[in-house]
């Protein structure tokens, strides 16, 4: 009678902790160190461009893959390609359009062990349209929260970001590169 | 039989890049206007890339010609030329050597103050002479316009003078730069 009252209080006592344990631990990106690039190929050469505004709520720890999510809000019209011309273009209706579509968003929810770190595949709302997206990462556990560097690639014509002319992948390259670098801290 | 005489004609060599560049700064002063016209967009972006191309190429030539001219002596001038017309001469020559390399020098840096890398014929991709900067930016392409000016005054000068010799002095200037005459005139 008294061992089944200890497994009984065991069980009960020790549910919350062994859940707390198995479940991803929530982190907010840092916007102060964190960095949201992409790199285009405009007329052969490339440009790389980055996005100040962005929000990040990653919910991960490397033992609890099954549970982990990312939810990533972009506002679009943050973007700056060190040119205040070919930002102002790519803002307008021919790019992003960030008048009707002000925000990007990316959500994240299977993840796999790679040999280098992890790999994941999200749904990315762009300019409308929603399509898979697989990233790669690489994610570090610090004293007070943990660092998070990936990078992904995209078409950016699966998403429609390049109409008229801009629809050119002879003058502009379809594939555009993506890379992030997040200090993340614990989540309010 | 030689069918050019060192002394009164210039190489084939020097010929070929005189010609070759020429052809390509009219291909440069088009690209330019016609962009100059154009809003924000790919026709502009497309003529403006092909312009870099060019424009790198022209510097590569001129590295070449440079040499080119060290190593091999051109031919005298006319000797019933003035000392102030061999003086004009000389200053156009010396003001075309310059601006073959302060044009493209300029175009470079005011793509890479721009943030806009140059790619050459999307082969290969020049890297950045300077920092993304806007006021060095404005300043290079006021520079860049202003020596453009200054090479078309040039160019003209250069034109109206060849045609001078060769109508008025009667003499070989003109033809000795010319490929396909076979003998220049006699005195």
């Amino acid at each position: 009678m008294r061992r089944a009252v200890w497994i009984a209080m065991l069980c009960i006592g020790g549910a919350p902790l062994a859940a707390g344990a198995a479940g991803p631990a929530a982190y907010g990106a840092d916007p102060a160190a964190s960095h949201l690039d992409f790199t285009g190929v405009q007329a052969g050469a490339a440009f790389k461009g980055t996005f100040h505004k962005f929000t990040a709520a990653i919910d991960f720890a490397p033992d609890a893959l099954a549970t982990a999510k990312f939810d990533v809000q972009i506002d679009l019209n943050s973007l700056d390609t060190m040119d205040k011309d070919r930002d102002k273009t790519m803002r307008g209706p021919d790019i992003f359009d960030v008048a009707r579509f002000p925000t990007a968003h990316y959500v994240a929810k299977t993840f796999t062990k790679t040999a280098t770190g992890y790999s994941a595949t999200g749904a990315l709302t762009l300019r409308g349209v929603t399509k898979d997206v697989p990233i790669e990462f690489r994610f570090v556990p610090g004293s007070a929260g943990a660092q998070l560097d990936g990078t992904a690639q995209l078409k950016r014509l699966d998403f429609g970001v390049g109409q008229g002319d801009w629809k050119s992948t002879e003058w502009i390259a379809d594939v555009v590169k993506v890379s992030f670098s997040l200090s993340l801290k614990p989540r309010a | 039989m030689p069918i050019s005489n060192p002394l009164t004609r210039y190489t084939p060599v020097a010929q070929l890049l005189h010609w070759v560049i020429a052809a390509l700064i009219v291909t440069q002063f088009a690209l330019a206007w016609t962009a100059d016209d154009l809003p924000l967009g790919l026709h502009k972006l497309v003529l403006l890339a092909r312009h870099k191309s060019i424009g790198m190429t022209v510097l590569m030539l001129a590295v070449i010609r440079v040499v080119w001219r060290f190593t091999n002596r051109p031919p005298d001038l006319p000797p019933d030329m003035t000392r102030i017309e061999r003086l004009l001469a000389r200053a156009t020559h010396i003001a075309f050597y310059v601006l073959l390399f302060a044009m493209p020098l300029t175009g470079w840096m005011m793509s890479s103050a721009k943030n806009y890398s140059v790619s050459w014929f999307g082969l290969f991709t020049w890297p950045n002479l300077i920092g993304q900067n806007e006021a060095s930016f404005a300043f290079l392409k006021s520079t860049h316009d202003y020596l453009s000016d200054v090479l078309l005054a040039i160019a003209i000068l250069h034109i109206l003078a060849a045609l001078k010799h060769h109508f008025w002095n009667r003499d070989d200037v003109l033809i000795r730069m010319l490929p396909f005459r076979k003998s220049p005139r006699g005195p």
